[in-house]
């Protein structure tokens, strides 16, 4: 029952920054990032790091309380939850080449150490490094050539419309033509943007200037679509079957910005008299 | 004529909260008295549908959620839409999560479907295999080896040990992906590590922001269609004759617009009054 209640003093209070900044809005947002970092961290080590990185070096499956490794894990079971007896069974073979992306997220950690934040480098160029070649290859094939297979179409193929407005068309397929290719030129500066390049290239700008347009549109659709999110709950919240949750707490909250206002006002003319 | 205009630009000075106001029972006053406007699908969410349509009974489908609480309005009709489509029609949905609130958003969604619209069994018609950090990392995992990556799904329940696993070991023994995505990782990472190499079919749910990024890839056929947004769900609502909480929302939705519309008219009005009146003095 409480679960509603605190949503809908959540949602009011982010809202009550339309009228201005005050304590309501500070106290969501404060808890907002709170809860998202320790939900974040949370999920990560239990997804993650406890069992695929703890699972591959202490698996249940090769547990030998005899070996000094298994000894040193042992030492570990202090912390029950994390290192359980008997090793961690979550299907994994040991597999100790883990201890190395293990050093490196240790060294990343460092980076709070003035003295060994140097060490935080070789994480940091690790994950730098494998991220640019993983990307370099998915955006060649995807984003470049999937692209510009994508753009080389018939453009007078006879199994289309002439002109449709929500479907492929000979029409439509002239804008892609004369949009990509002035849209390139644009985008071409090595070369004066004078006479008919000019010309054209400018053309290139209402096509990225439309494109832009429509990126605002959907932005505002987005928008709204999160809004009518939040009303619908604040609707359901305002229910008998939540205590009328959403009511109350708007109540509450406009008496106490009300309030707020009023005194400041006064304090202010109080001020203002004494000067 | 002049009046007007002063009478325009005094307009135009409002307090912008009352702007915030209006934009506000714009929206609120259709979710009491909705309007019932029509909704068409458009092409991109015909071949959505379409692609789902086209799959043979007892397909393996992919479906990963990457989105959370704040894209929850976007997203989450279009995924019990898609759900629902895809249980009619008798698929097998594997669920993975690229962003951790996905698993909550995953867990909600199957709950309202799998369980209790269609009383399906866990592990043996749906399983969650849950989320995993690294981004396109975890995409780039699951092509070459599903197994090595989840162990486990999001219950502790080890993969081995769930009878719906059986012959799945990568992206390439699925029949088709469905990523519903609110942003980074998401449609783009599925489209380049794993539907573009593998061949597998891939559609998506995005929201709106996102269209712009993602259409030029439903157009070269990388990606076969796109739920764009809430109307994108109202419209996918429409095609499998089950209204929800998208459709529920246009009216609210195209009042809102046209009073946005008109605000950027009037703004406009104001501003060539202003121009105007500067160049004459």
């Amino acid at each position: 029952m409480i679960g509603p209640w605190i949503a809908a003093f959540l949602t009011l209070a982010i809202f009550s920054y339309l009228y201005k900044d005050n304590p309501f809005y500070k106290v969501a947002e404060h808890l907002f990032v709170g809860i998202s970092t320790g939900y974040w961290t949370s999920m990560f080590f239990w997804t993650q790091i406890q069992p695929n990185l703890f699972g591959r070096l202490w698996p249940a499956s090769e547990y030998n309380p005899d070996t000094l490794w298994y000894k040193f894990y042992n030492v570990l079971g202090i912390f029950n939850s994390v290192f359980p007896d008997g090793g961690i069974n979550k299907g994994h073979h040991m597999e100790l080449l883990y201890l190395l992306p293990f050093a490196l997220g240790v060294m990343m950690l460092l980076s709070v150490s003035a003295k060994l934040s140097w060490m935080a480098r070789w994480g940091i160029a690790y994950t730098v490094g494998m991220a640019a070649g993983l990307r370099a290859y998915g955006f060649l094939n995807s984003n470049v050539l999937g692209q510009i297979k994508g753009s080389a179409f018939q453009i007078f193929n006879s199994d289309l419309p002439f002109f449709a407005l929500a479907s492929e068309s000979i029409f439509n397929n002239f804008i892609i033509l004369i949009g990509t290719i002035t849209g390139l030129m644009y985008f071409y500066f090595s070369r004066e943007h004078t006479g008919n390049f000019g010309k054209l290239s400018k053309l290139g700008i209402y096509f990225l200037m439309i494109s832009f347009g429509a990126s605002f549109g959907f932005a505002v659709m987005g928008r709204i679509s999160l809004l009518i999110g939040r009303f619908v709950d604040l609707i359901t919240y305002s229910g008998s079957a939540y205590n009328h949750a959403t009511l109350w707490l708007l109540l509450a909250m406009i008496l106490l910005l009300g309030y707020s206002a009023f005194s400041d006002k006064n304090t202010s003319e109080n001020k203002s008299t004494l000067d | 004529m002049d009046k007007i205009f002063d009478y325009i630009l005094k307009a135009g000075a409002i307090d912008r909260r009352w702007i915030f106001l209006i934009i506000g029972l714009a929206v609120l006053l259709p979710l009491f008295f909705p309007l019932g406007l029509p909704i068409r699908a458009t092409l991109a969410t015909q071949k959505v549908y379409d692609a789902v349509e086209s799959l043979e009974e007892n397909s393996k489908v992919l479906f990963s959620f990457e989105y959370g609480p704040s894209t929850k309005p976007e997203i989450h009709p279009m995924a019990i839409g898609v759900l629902k489509h895809l249980f009619t029609n008798g698929h097998k949905v594997y669920v993975t999560c690229l962003w951790p609130d996905g698993q909550f958003m995953a867990d909600e969604a199957l709950a309202e479907v799998a369980e209790e619209e269609f009383n399906l069994t866990y592990g043996e018609d749906y399983v969650i295999l849950g989320f995993r950090p690294g981004n396109e990392a975890v995409v780039k995992g699951m092509v070459s080896n599903i197994r090595k990556l989840y162990t486990t799904d999001a219950r502790g329940t080890l993969v081995d040990e769930i009878p719906l696993m059986n012959n799945i070991n990568k992206v390439a023994d699925f029949d088709f992906i469905f990523s519903a995505s609110a942003g980074y990782p998401g449609t783009t990472e599925w489209v380049q590590y794993a539907s573009d190499p593998t061949g597998v079919p891939l559609s998506t749910g995005t929201t709106s922001i996102m269209v712009n990024d993602i259409m030029p890839m439903v157009n070269s056929d990388q990606v076969q269609g796109i739920l764009a947004g809430m109307p994108g769900a109202a419209e996918y609502e429409a095609l499998i004759g089950s209204p929800g909480i998208g459709t529920s929302g246009m009216d609210a939705q195209s009042i809102a617009h046209l009073v946005i519309v008109l605000f950027i008219v009037f703004g406009n009005i104001t501003y060539f009054i202003e121009l105007q009146r500067s160049k004459k003095y």
